[in-house]
């Protein structure tokens, strides 16, 4: 079982769905999805006698945001950063309290919130995309309440950033490990 | 020198006192070398209290600190992680007990890079390893001098250099590098696009082998490529 932590306004967990889930339909490995809240990466405006580490933030801040589209056009994908970044709590929630195959609505959240900038901390627009793939709202206080559990039991583990891969007691922050995960759960099925 | 033009096909920033940068040189050495290429190597030395905060230990435990706590967790990460990969390649990382000014070792690149190119990956050798073993004290030019000459490189007015013209090529990058994009190590300028982090070699030798295919994501690789030593 593979482990990993996600958020839809990250866009390196967008990014890293469908490598994931292709590694995943070719090892066989089970994933649990769960939710962790992170901040959204913005970038901030030049300022007047900006701070060598404000300025350092705001580069490194534009050069991940130019990273991203770079690899969104490389994965052929649609990816737009809007200037003021929506939610996504109630998205998350929905996936804290998801029953079986979450890969259809995983994919619908993460376009809706990158290709048309939704908002997926409005509980009425995620409550349409479960629609659309099939499955009814949840309770929403309960599924909130959830979320907060799972991100508790997640910052405990050493969780901070998404996404966050765990497996065989290792935490990997990024699809860019996943060669090495790949070799993890190979060991781990004998393959 | 301007911070992102040059005559190689690829320019390739470092610092010698960064674990990522540590954990990508054999990687990067290995992939010039198949390609038969000579990458334009550059030194960023790097501000580190400026953006997270400075810590010292001693003996192993935190005596001084302005990091917060979200710092911390991606300083703690980060060691393991490039600690995790220096291991597949063989090689000792242990956490440093100060921030280093790490610009003498740097401005050996620049002297190894005018002066005896070729031995650039011995230079790197003889630095990269022992520093991360804690065993040199990088901000004292007779031990950058004896990682030169345990290189097979003529260390002789390298001193002055270091004081004189080398420092003035290196104090004369550093601050181009932010406004050209560029803010850590190790970094790849490739016909402009800047890539940091050795997670985009990958997409570096797709590009300087012709763009044949599609584009390859970024990745970790974790083939034998990183267990030889260059």
């Amino acid at each position: 079982m593979l482990t990993i932590y996600i958020d839809f306004k990250s866009p390196a967990s967008y990014l890293a769905l469908e490598p994931t889930l292709a590694m995943a339909r070719e090892t066989g490995v089970a994933i649990d999805w769960l939710p962790f809240s992170v901040r959204a990466l913005s970038v901030p405006e030049e300022q007047e006698n900006e701070s060598v580490g404000d300025r350092h933030r705001r580069v490194r801040a534009a050069a991940q945001r130019d990273i991203h589209l770079h690899y969104a056009a490389v994965q052929g994908l649609d990816m737009h950063f809007a200037k003021t970044p929506a939610g996504s709590d109630a998205a998350l929630a929905a996936l804290a309290v998801m029953d079986g195959d979450p890969d259809p609505f995983l994919r619908a959240a993460f376009a809706a919130y990158w290709t048309d900038q939704a908002d997926l901390a409005d509980e009425g627009v995620v409550a349409a995309l479960l629609q659309s793939v099939g499955i009814d709202q949840p309770d929403w206080k309960s599924a909130h309440a959830k979320t907060a559990s799972i991100r508790d039991h997640a910052e405990q583990s050493g969780i901070f950033e998404a996404p966050s891969y765990r497996i065989a007691d290792q935490l990997f922050l990024g699809r860019e490990h996943l060669p090495w995960i790949k070799s993890l759960i190979a060991a781990e099925l004998g393959q | 020198m301007k911070a992102l033009e040059s005559d190689a096909p690829l320019i390739v920033y470092v610092d010698i006192k960064s674990p990522y940068a540590f954990a990508a040189i054999r990687p990067t050495l290995a992939m010039e070398k198949s390609l038969g290429m000579r990458f334009d190597w550059r030194p960023l030395t790097l501000d580190i209290p400026s953006y997270l905060g400075s810590a010292r230990k001693k003996e192993g435990k935190v005596v001084e600190s302005t990091r917060s706590t979200s710092q911390w967790s991606w300083v703690k990460y980060a060691y393991r992680d490039a600690r995790r990969y220096a291991e597949r390649q063989g090689l000792m990382l242990k956490g440093t007990e100060k921030i280093w000014d790490s610009s003498i070792p740097n401005i050996a690149i620049l002297w190894v890079m005018q002066t005896d190119r070729d031995r650039l990956g011995d230079y790197f050798e003889a630095v990269y390893p022992p520093f991360w073993r804690r065993e040199l004290d990088i901000e004292d030019i007779t031990v950058v001098e004896a990682c030169l000459e345990k290189a097979g490189i003529d260390s002789s007015g390298f001193a002055e250099f270091a004081q004189g013209e080398g420092r003035r090529q290196h104090d004369k990058l550093q601050p181009q590098l932010h406004p050209s994009g560029i803010y850590g190590v190790p970094t790849y300028v490739i016909d402009g696009t800047i890539l940091f982090g050795r997670e985009h070699l990958p997409y570096v030798r797709w590009h300087l082998q012709g763009r044949e295919g599609p584009a390859p994501d970024m990745a970790y690789e974790i083939d034998d490529i990183e267990a030889a030593s260059c």
